[in-house]
């Protein structure tokens, strides 16, 4: 290395090296990376002395405004750091903490794990202890928590905002997955889509005639037969006693909507919806929605339907949906917190097998007649039948 | 039928709760053992040749056995026919079936059949004729003291109001005996059930077992051919057709009866019966008997009772889909439908065409048949979301789809509407001209919008539209309204399959039914989480636990659990993927996937064995109470239990009752399950 000769040698070389850095810093962003040819072609070395480049280089470099990167090809390139970046870097007491700290800053937004700093440092551990505390305590870097390997321990530039995939995205809360949220939003969507994809009856329409059984007139059942055949007269098809009950119930019930709708909320509605809405000060793209009305789809809330290319969702099971509003449920259940959280949806369909208590059991396998557990002597089936509480109560209240 | 352990057990369990001990015993050997001559029956059950006999003999009254005799030996085979052994859980509902489309009188008539099993005709007609003659006579004496009891008309009509509502008879004289009144009307309503296909012809084929019967053709087909050997793929695709054809004449020959009637004019009974009233009122009609021979034997048929029972369950299926009007639009369209339709599944070597051409073609039935054939009390205009027309896209809606779906088509929702992107091309508004305009309510153009607004805009313009020009709607539009929904649910409810025509993929579609049945299962057992990680597996094949929590929105603990939870019941599998050649466990990839057949297969053992404990459990009921029950069935107390039994007693009387029927109600809704899961 030549060193600089005179004091106005000196001035030029800080002139132009203010000057380099400041049309670098114009010629792209801190993630660019200059080659030598890159530096040259700025022009604004005289000559294009190599020579006086290099010497500008170091001297950058040694300002920490520039940081030295090795090119695929071997050749060494550069990137320009800012001023601010560059103070901290030099205001490092050591060696080894600017190591570190560079370390860290490398990483970016994802951050890095404390073995992978002491591996590539190679500095030992207590000393990377002092250096990580140190640095912390400047508010230089800060620890953080990777969703994927929630038990690593690993550190980021205290400026910068953890990547989406070092904190999930924006289900995540501090590493966590945010359940309360996400059921939030969902129950939004759900709602939304319920209310968008279903019409909602206010059943003040004639009252509802349902279909009876046998109207039929005599042999004429079970053959093609003409409409007329049908006896239309309810007065004396209803069963007297059933007849006049029913005063037209204002009941409200969701509808299907006629086929070939065309209005069904797609993903991107929904999404307008919820910034509408600002329900949430984090941002919500279109994936992360998508990735809710999935899980809203898994659970067997709503379907996707296609019309005409356009792919929508609609409310599954209409007619068994809550018509309550959900600004009304909200209510309720602030009002009555041990009613506990609000189910989305209809209650499932119930299973034949899971009504009895054999589908529940937790000794289903071993349960056989003669063996250790049988169904003569099932306790379930005796409390499901109704039957275990009388015994106990005859034993409870028997008179001596 | 794949004959499992637990499902031998309800079998022999339902055969002894309703024949008794001595058929169930054999039964149950016969199922162990496989098939078995009388002499080694005698051997495994330890029975006299005189109880074997009798037990022999019941059971193939009620066609619970088959039975082979082999050319080569001089004994008969007998064979468990698990089948029919099965479907006696299922009488009640047949019953109920029969009784909800043919009326009180042919249900009646079944109940019989089906006590008395195989009957003869002649004999059926002789016990109706005692019973009403016997009736007569009771009529005749209390005649004058009954102002209301004039004959078999008035009665007759109220009989065909479903029991439950009709109100108490108030005179001793009317009995349900008198559901059926004369001989002729007994003979017109097995006609009728005969033409329904739900009554069978017992013809000599009726008692071979499927593989006897198998074995027989093949052995008589290969014959035909030079040196009895089937050769080269031509020849043994021409063998495979003709093998099923002979089995196909078999299986029609118990349609011979069926046939018999056509010929001698049940379309002519079919056209008399337009004016409805001259066979309404009962009045003895010797042109209804279509000469039906005395001497033949029928029986039931269960295949054709399971395509009404799987229409009822279907309609149940679209009411809990889209609600009750559109279900009952299903309904009629199913009982249209099924007219042409024998069996819920095809044969895979029966029902084999070796051409596409020959197979025939599925029915379809027509709008204007659906409407004749609906209620004119069902009101069209409930049910469906009201739009404007504007919304609507007919070209989308009114869609033709001449092709039956693919295989797999239903696995999952999602994918289907993905697969749908890439293979339509018919979506150009343009290409499908809707057959009827679909602007089905002009009046509403201004403003009514059941989607944009809120809950309260919404509900202010709903009651002023329908106030408006509702009734305006021409039926016929509406009906189609419906029938368009049904075409265009993901479940696969109905095809549009031609302008104005309609059909019903049962294959596909009973496999979403299917699917709702696991699914509802496996919720009930593992919770909503547990369903969504299951429909996950399903749609996405198989994932490691990583792919599964980014996906399913679940913490890593809680999804964990909930996945080694349903490994434990045998809903989710997992595979293990070593990372390197030396397979080492903590390096491995575990991933989860979800098995439909073997969850499947899963469920209905724990359905079966639901049964057989809820049968053990009735026993066991009835052991305890069994003091009061043998009271009961002493002669002089049959049917005066209220008067004879003391109070304690009658109140024990109706617990151990109201048990019994929860107990068995069970069993009938696990066996709707079933049905859907393995029959239809």
């Amino acid at each position: 290395m030549v060193a600089p000769k005179s004091e106005a040698e000196l001035t030029k070389l800080g002139i132009l090296k203010d000057e380099l850095y400041e049309t670098i810093k114009e010629h792209g962003s801190e993630s660019r990376t200059f080659s030598q040819a890159d530096l040259k072609g700025l022009g604004v070395i005289p000559n294009n002395d190599t020579m006086m480049l290099l010497n500008i280089i170091q001297a950058l470099t040694n300002e920490k405004l520039l940081v030295g990167v090795q090119l695929p090809g071997g050749e060494i390139g550069w990137r320009w750091r800012s001023r601010e970046d560059a103070k901290k870097y030099t205001s490092l007491p050591d060696e080894a903490t600017m190591l570190v700290y560079s370390e860290i800053d490398q990483a970016g937004q994802d951050g890095v794990w404390i073995r992978h700093i002491k591996l590539r440092t190679n500095i030992q551990d207590a000393t990377l202890k002092a250096c990580i505390k140190f640095l912390e305590s400047k508010g230089f870097i800060s620890s953080m928590t990777n969703v994927e390997m929630p038990n690593r321990k690993m550190y980021i530039r205290a400026d910068l905002k953890p990547s989406e995939r070092a904190t999930g995205g924006p289900w995540f809360t501090d590493g966590e997955l945010d359940e309360a949220f996400i059921k939030a939003i969902e129950s939004i969507i759900f709602e939304y889509i319920k209310t968008h994809s279903a019409y909602m009856s206010r059943g003040t329409s004639l009252p509802q005639r349902q279909p009876k059984k046998g109207v039929v007139t005599g042999e004429t059942r079970g053959v093609k037969r003409v409409a007329t055949d049908i006896s239309n007269d309810d007065a004396t098809a209803m069963p007297p006693t059933a007849k006049g009950v029913p005063p037209p119930k204002k009941k409200e019930t969701y509808l299907p909507m006629p086929a070939g709708y065309k209005k069904y909320p797609t993903v991107n509605e929904i999404t307008e919806f919820i910034h509408m809405q600002k329900v949430s000060s984090a941002m919500l793209g279109v994936a992360d929605i998508q990735a809710l009305v999935d899980v809203l789809v898994f659970d067997g809330l709503i379907e996707p339907i296609k019309v005409n290319n356009r792919k929508g969702y609609r409310v599954v099971r209409p007619t068994k949906q809550d018509t309550m509003s959900y600004a009304k449920r909200q209510q309720e259940r602030e009002a009555h917190p041990e009613l506990g959280e609000t189910v989305l949806g209809p209650t499932s369909v119930s299973s034949a097998v899971t009504e009895a208590p054999c589908g529940r059991c937790p000794v289903f396998e071993l349960c056989q007649e003669g063996g250790p557990v049988a169904p003569s002597t099932c306790v379930y089936f005796q409390e499901w039948l109704g039957l275990t509480e009388k015994p106990i109560v005859a034993n409870g209240t028997a008179p001596p | 039928m794949l004959v499992t352990a637990p499902l031998a057990e309800f079998c022999t369990l339902m055969v002894d709760e309703i024949y008794g001990e001595l058929p169930s015993r054999i039964y149950a050997s016969l199922l162990m053992r496989g098939r078995s001559t009388i002499q080694q029956l005698a051997g495994d059950t330890g029975m006299n040749p005189r109880q074997l006999r009798h037990g022999l003999a019941l059971l193939l009254q009620h066609n619970l056995l088959y039975y082979h005799l082999d050319t080569s030996s001089p004994q008969y085979f007998y064979e468990a026919n698990v089948e029919n052994a099965y479907n006696l859980t299922r009488t009640g509902k047949i019953l109920e079936m029969v009784e909800e489309s043919y009326g009180a009188a042919a249900k009646d008539i079944m109940q019989t059949i089906i006590l008395t099993g195989q009957t003869r005709v002649g004999d059926l007609v002789d016990a109706y004729q005692k019973r009403i003659d016997r009736v007569n006579r009771v009529k005749e004496a209390l005649m004058t003291e009954d102002p209301f009891g004039n004959g078999t008309d008035s009665h007759e009509l109220n009989s065909d109001i479903s029991p439950e509502t009709k109100p108490e008879p108030t005179s001793p004289s009317k009995k349900p005996d008198l559901l059926i009144s004369s001989t002729a009307q007994l003979k017109s309503i097995i006609c009728r059930l005969v033409d329904a296909e739900l009554l069978n012809a017992v013809h000599k084929t009726t008692y071979e077992s499927p593989e006897d019967l198998l074995a027989t053709v093949e052995s008589d087909i290969t014959r035909t051919y030079p040196g009895g050997e089937v050769k080269g793929n031509k020849a043994k695709a021409e063998y495979k057709d003709k093998v099923a054809e002979a089995l196909r004449n078999h299986r029609n020959e118990s349609k011979s009866l069926k046939r018999k009637l056509e010929q001698n004019g049940l379309s002519a009974k079919r056209r008399k019966l337009y004016d409805g009233a001259a066979s309404a009122n009962g009045t003895p009609d010797g042109e209804m008997d279509l000469g039906i021979d005395l001497n033949q034997v029928i029986c039931l048929n269960y295949e054709k009772c399971l395509v009404e029972l799987r229409n009822r369950r279907l309609m149940q299926f679209s009411a809990d889909v889209f609600g009750t009007t559109t279900s009952w639009v299903y309904g009629s369209l199913l009982k249209l439908l099924s007219k042409e339709i024998s069996r819920c599944r095809d044969d895979p070597i029966i029902d084999h065409y070796e051409k596409d051409e020959e197979r025939p073609a599925p029915a379809v039935v027509t709008t204007a048949q659906i409407l004749d054939a609906l209620r004119t009390s069902l009101d069209l205009s409930s049910g469906l979301g009201k739009v404007d027309a504007g919304q609507i896209s007919a070209a989308a809606a009114e869609k033709i789809t001449e092709q039956a779906p693919r295989k797999k088509f239903f696995i999952d929702a999602q994918a289907e509407v993905d697969g749908d992107a890439s293979s339509d091309e018919d979506d150009d508004e343009e290409d499908v001209k809707p057959v009827v305009d679909l602007n089905y309510r002009p009046t509403a153009i201004n403003g009514v919008n059941g989607v944009n607004g809120t809950h309260v805009t919404n509900g202010v313009n709903g009651k002023v539209k329908i106030e408006g020009g509702e009734r305006r709607v021409d039926r016929r539009t509406q009906l189609r309204q419906h029938l368009l929904l049904l075409s265009e649910s993901t479940q696969g409810f109905l095809r549009h399959c031609g302008v104005d025509e309609w059909t019903v993929d049962f294959e596909p579609l009973m496999g979403a039914l299917r699917q709702v049945e696991l699914d509802s299962a496996i919720e009930n057992t593992a919770g909503r989480e547990g369903i969504r990680l299951v429909r996950m597996l399903r749609a996405k094949g198989k994932l490691d636990e990583k792919a599964i929590m980014s996906v399913a929105l679940m913490r890593k603990a809680d999804m964990s659990k909930k996945l080694a939870e349903m490994h434990k019941s045998g809903f989710v599998q997992t595979q293990e993927v070593p990372r390197e050649a030396k397979a080492d466990v903590k390096k491995s990839f575990f991933l989860w996937y979800f098995d439909p057949d073997m969850t499947l297969e899963r469920v209905l053992d724990v359905a079966y064995k639901t049964m057989i404990h809820s049968l053990q459990v009735l026993d066991m009921l009835r052991e305890k109470d069994h003091l009061i029950l043998s009271l009961v069935k002493r002669t002089d107390v049959k049917g005066q239990e209220d008067d004879k039994l003391r109070k304690t007693y009658m109140e024990k009387l109706s617990r151990f009752l109201k048990l019994e029927r929860t107990l068995l109600a069970q069993i009938q809704r696990v066996d709707d399950l079933v049905a859907v899961l393995r029959d239809y």
